[in-house]
């Protein structure tokens, strides 16, 4: 069990290139936290930093009380598992997990011990003397695991782990990290760009966008109350429906479209230019003509527990996703009455994106 | 089960039918002239000839200059092969370290390999010259008595220099693109699991190379077995004594020069089983070990 405290880490390329633009955050005994982006945004850069393999150009990496700026990887106790397994495939799947405790001066029977327990835990006791190829991706995945855990580092680091595999292991090996993550109690941190991922693995989400953290906290919050656009649009799926609105004069109502008028449940300087963000399923489909959003079927995507309608909205035609459960029969062209809570309204700042 | 018979056509013949016509003319009747005529006694000019069955083999296997060939040819091949292979393996992990320049440098390093055996034979000779050689010079400067017109010792050293010198290039290439070829997570994972560099390199690196490295020792074998013949034509000539002839070498110069072509044919006859030999021993034992 260990904290990890980023203080103002940066990471600076020799090129130039600046990666990371300093980032503060404390990570708890035990918290599972996930960085989330797009690619490109540091998220990697930012976990391979913790891990050693990437130098840090300014700021501190503090791990439990101490300074690990310039530690060796292989000194700060923590472990990894990477995307793509990064077994040693010369080794079978026993000596890959001793492999560590081996250069550690650990003694054959501790080594053995430990081996097999992770082995139990992980379910690869028949597959101890196989070669890493000899397995499927997901035990493959499982090897690498164990070669985390024999060691009972201070801090594990998962980089896209899930990415290899196929959908429904990737379902089966979520819930099993989760799992396994709880059991431990291991203080963890885990990028992916997934966001069904980031939204149940996460004690803590970080949602990283160009080398910046843009918003950190429980994955619910970040659903509930963006800090940002980004945020907004990068986490939800489908994606929040964006337009372009304007504060009216009684500071209690956006206009959206032709003149639509929606109402806000706080006060905003009048006439102010916002981005008015609703997600697909905050959208309330009303039977007769009483709602206040009006837009026409462009197309229908049914999926059986739910059904995505994407509609044609304002003069503009802009595009609106509306999120239903259950199957809903639409024909292309008809026209949707829509309505939307005021508590379910978004604003943001038109150029900064900051929420309002 | 059913087995799939396909139709008799003599289309997949045809197609191999050059590869075999190439190995029947450049090798399988050579090789057979070559097993007639090591058991014939045949006057200098090829004027007569007479069936002696086995008297070449014997002359060969009981005369001292044959056995001291032989045993020069091992000490040489060793010697050429894990010289070029332990130094380009050394090259390539520093060239594998490097980022700025790299392109540039790993050029350089490649260059060796465009320089044909006879002319790299000719730079060294000329290196150890005694009057003008530079090397030559300064190796007596520092108190070597270094005299490789009459020294055996000395002599091998040249040959093997240029020998080795000429493979490392070679080498070099199959190493850099085998260390490329080691998934950059894998090491890193290593750098996780292990923090002695060194141990690193040879509990990780090297066994994942190992492939390449047993590539490497059966063509460098071969090289110093026979491609250093230009090597050795040009600098040493096998002088002083015969003592840095190979022996291919001594096939030519039997042969050739001392026009004595059944025993020249025995010994080549001989040679080839030694081929035979090493190559089944290298892929049989050697080749099992390196997979992974």
């Amino acid at each position: 069990m260990a904290t990890v405290t980023l203080n103002q880490a940066q990471k600076t390329y020799p090129n130039g290139f600046k990666a990371i633009h300093g980032i503060d955050l404390k990570i708890e005994h035990g918290e599972f936290t996930v960085l989330v982006g797009p690619s490109g945004c540091g998220k990697s850069t930012l976990l391979r930093m913790i891990a050693g393999l990437e130098g840090i150009s300014d700021g501190e990496i503090i791990i439990d009380d101490k300074v690990v700026n310039t530690v060796a990887p292989a000194d700060r106790d923590i472990a990894m598992v990477f995307q793509n397994y990064a077994l040693y495939p010369h080794m079978n799947n026993y000596d890959n997990m001793a492999y560590g405790l081996k250069n550690r001066g650990y003694s054959k029977a501790e080594i053995d011990a430990k081996v097999r327990e992770a082995a139990r835990i992980l379910q690869l006791e028949d597959h101890l003397e196989r070669k890493p190829r000899q397995l499927s991706g997901g035990q493959r995945q499982r090897v690498a695991m164990g070669r985390a855990i024999v060691r009972q580092p201070k801090v594990f680091l998962f980089d896209e782990p899930l990415s290899n595999l196929d959908a429904k292991l990737r379902v089966d090996m979520r819930l099993e990290i989760k799992n396994l993550q709880q059991r431990l109690g291991i203080t963890s941190v885990y990028v992916t760009h997934d966001q069904v991922e980031a939204m149940t693995l996460a004690d803590r989400l970080i949602v990283m966008n160009g080398g910046v953290a843009e918003q950190i906290g429980t994955p619910i919050d970040i659903y509930e109350k963006p800090a940002s656009q980004f945020v907004a649009g990068f986490i939800g799926s489908p994606a929040m429906n964006f337009l372009k609105g304007k504060v009216s004069d009684d500071k209690k109502h956006v206009t959206v479209g032709d003149g639509v008028m929606l109402d806000l449940d706080h006060v905003v300087e009048a006439g102010r230019d916002v981005t008015v963000g609703i997600r697909p399923e905050h959208l309330e489909l009303l039977k007769d003509g009483e709602g206040q959003i009006n837009a026409g079927v462009r197309m229908v995507e049914s999926l059986g527990a739910e059904t995505l309608a994407y509609l044609d909205f304002g003069a503009n035609a802009d595009n609106v996703t509306l999120r239903l459960q259950g199957t809903h029969k639409f024909e292309k062209g008809e026209k949707l009455s829509l309505s939307v809570p005021a508590s379910k309204i978004h604003l943001f700042d038109i150029e900064s994106g900051q929420r309002i | 089960m059913k087995r799939v018979q396909f139709e008799h056509s003599a289309v997949p013949y045809l197609f191999i039918a050059p590869q075999i016509l190439i190995i029947s003319i450049f090798f399988l009747w050579p090789a057979a002239q070559a097993l007639y005529q090591s058991f014939l006694l045949e006057d200098a000019f090829g004027m007569s000839s007479q069936f002696v069955w086995f008297r070449n083999f014997e002359d060969v296997l009981t005369s001292s200059s044959w056995t001291r060939s032989a045993i020069f040819t091992v000490v040489f091949s060793v010697l050429v092969s894990v010289l070029s292979i332990a130094i380009s393996l050394f090259l390539a992990v520093r060239a594998d370290e490097v980022i700025r320049g790299a392109k540039s440098y790993k050029t350089l390093l490649m260059w060796g390999y465009a320089i044909a055996p006879p002319v790299a034979g000719l730079l060294g000779i000329m290196m150890f010259n005694p009057l003008m050689g530079d090397l030559y010079k300064a190796f007596n400067s520092f108190g070597f008595e270094f005299n490789h017109i009459e020294n055996a010792n000395d002599a091998a050293f040249i040959v093997i220099l240029i020998a080795v010198w000429k493979q490392v290039s070679v080498n070099f290439i199959f190493f850099l693109s085998g260390l490329q070829g080691i998934p950059k997570s894998v090491q890193e994972a290593a750098t996780l699991d292990c923090k002695s560099p060194e141990r690193r390199f040879w509990t990780i690196t090297f066994p994942l190379l190992a492939p390449t490295t047993f590539f490497l020792l059966v063509i460098n074998l071969t090289y110093a077995f026979f491609e250093t013949f230009g090597i050795i034509d040009v600098s040493t000539k096998g002088a002083p004594g015969g003592s840095t002839a190979t022996l291919v070498y001594k096939v030519y110069v039997d042969g050739f020069l001392g026009a004595d072509m059944g025993g020249s044919a025995a010994q080549s006859v001989l040679l080839m089983i030694m081929v035979s030999v090493l190559t089944v021993f290298q892929f049989r034992f050697i080749e099992r070990k390196v997979h992974y």
